[in-house]
């Protein structure tokens, strides 16, 4: 065998170990009483980020990290929109600061770091599978971009951080449709830390009404503007939707002067900012263009 | 035909070798063992199966099932309340060389995005062959309910399997227009 590869797959080898052991400090193993162990990722000195739908629904759990020191740590905040839970830990290391992460670029390496249940740290090493603009979650969350990863993660690793070549902090790991595995980006956990960590919850707005995305009539087309829109198929009794008058059966097609045809342009109108706010939707009812103002309320709890 | 079919392959009572840390949790192992229909044997070496909690150290060289052992990397895992439909099930899949998972273990993740923006919604011709598809006709019997032609459901069938990302007409029905309902 030609000694240059050699060289070069012991090299990469050995630099992938030294990004390992530069980033493990990061890992944080999270132990919920007797359940399977779940992996987290040391966001500041006092907070550990984790994968929402990965963290059994307790208040209190022990935080394990790098080096075996435990912390107690109390679950200060989840946020099912952006699948992000804060851990509020008593005490806590002085992390040295992570370097953020530029890009990543569809097909870079990266290193997904969870905690292992025998104490050490589980490594993944995948190419950036995809990368994609700003999305929104079922659950109503923004998501700063949609970046996708081409490796398998167990449910105990995901939660911990996923660090680029460079050593830069890209984000947390956490498990999509069909297991495929995502990131949510470093940007979408700043974002949603601070109120979590004060409120324990985001705030989202909310219409109580369920909708699904219907062909508009081809005799309302031109007048609706546009092929689609939302149909309302379920209402809350006492919800904002049910207050304003929207009736099940009206198809909304516009919000505010905007177009309304899809479900993520709706999600982008009911974002933290919009609770309180009254906006007046465009909707399609009994054959007619009609328009009936609605105050945005705000998200209840589960 | 059938003859042929009891001649190609008649099930067989296994010998399955118990493996339990806990002398009380292995008598209770032999018992769903033979409750299953199956023959209780100590040797591991003659054992078609292993039936283990998960809980012993070394575990010899036969297709594992582990009840109520989840994080085990065993052939077969089952809940710890299973049956013994699904003990001997499991049983059998692994002494044929197969793996066993209950759907619950591997949970889909409730994060998800928002139905693509790129994928039209169903037509209304489209939701009457899927109502259709939920009750259980056939190409032929939709084609007779909506007075089209099996050659014209077909092609509707085509384009809801791949709005609806759909692998198959169960699937279809499952997925429905369920994916596309969104709460706000």
């Amino acid at each position: 065998m030609p000694e240059i590869i050699e060289d070069t797959l012991i090299r990469l080898s050995a630099a992938l170990g030294e990004r390992v052991v530069a980033s493990r400090r990061l890992v944080a193993a999270i132990r919920c009483g007797g359940r399977p162990l779940r992996s987290g990722t040391l966001w500041r000195q006092d907070a550990v980020v984790a994968s929402e739908q990965a963290l059994p629904d307790v208040a209190e759990a022990e935080v394990i990290l790098d080096g075996g020191q435990t912390f107690a740590a109390r679950v200060a905040g989840r946020d099912r929109g952006t699948n992000i839970a804060v851990l509020r830990l008593d005490g806590g290391p002085q992390p040295a600061p992570h370097a953020a992460a530029t890009g990543p670029e569809p097909g870079a390496l990266v290193l997904a770091i969870g905690a292992d249940p025998a104490g050490g740290v589980a490594v993944r090493l995948g190419a950036v599978h995809s990368v994609g603009p700003a999305w929104h979650s079922r659950a109503g969350g923004q998501i700063d971009r949609r970046i996708t990863l081409d490796l398998r993660l167990e449910q105990a690793e995901e939660g911990g951080p996923v660090v680029d070549a460079a050593g830069g902090l890209v984000g947390i790991s956490t498990l999509g449709p069909r297991r495929r595995v995502l990131v949510i980006p470093a940007a979408t956990v700043e974002r949603v830390l601070d109120p979590l960590l004060t409120n324990g919850r985001v705030a989202r707005g909310w219409l109580g009404a369920a909708v699904q995305p219907v062909l508009v009539p081809d005799e309302l087309r031109t007048e609706a503007g546009q092929p689609l829109g939302l149909m309302v198929i379920g209402l809350t009794r006492g919800g904002p939707a049910a207050q304003a008058g929207i009736m099940m059966g009206d198809i909304l097609i516009g919000v505010d002067g905007a177009g309304l045809g899809s479900p993520s342009e709706l999600a982008g109108m009911l974002g933290p900012e919009s609770v309180g706010r009254q906006v007046q939707l465009r909707l399609i009812r009994g054959g007619a263009v009609q328009a009936l103002a609605v105050t945005v309320g705000a998200r209840p709890v589960r | 035909m059938s003859a042929l079919a009891a001649v190609a392959y008649s099930p067989r009572r296994l010998r399955v070798a118990i493996v339990a840390a806990d002398p009380a949790i292995a008598v209770r192992l032999a018992a769903l063992a033979l409750d299953a229909g199956h023959a209780v044997v100590d040797a591991t070496e003659a054992a078609d199966a292993i039936l283990t909690d998960g809980c012993a150290e070394a575990l010899p060289g036969a297709p594992i099932v582990g009840l109520g052992a989840a994080e085990r990397d065993f052939a077969g895992l089952l809940p710890a309340g299973a049956t013994p439909a699904q003990l001997d099930a499991a049983l059998r899949a692994v002494a044929a060389g197969l793996g066993v998972r209950p759907l619950a273990i591997l949970p889909e993740p409730r994060f998800a995005p928002l139905p693509e923006d790129g994928s039209p919604p169903p037509t209304s011709r489209e939701v009457e062959v899927l109502t259709a598809l939920a009750d259980g006709l056939s190409n032929k019997a939709i084609a007779r309910r909506l007075g089209i032609s099996p050659h014209t459901v077909k092609f509707h069938l085509e384009q809801l399997f791949r709005k609806l990302g759909a692998g198959c007409r169960a699937e279809a029905v499952a997925k429905g227009l369920k994916r596309q309902i969104v709460e706000f």
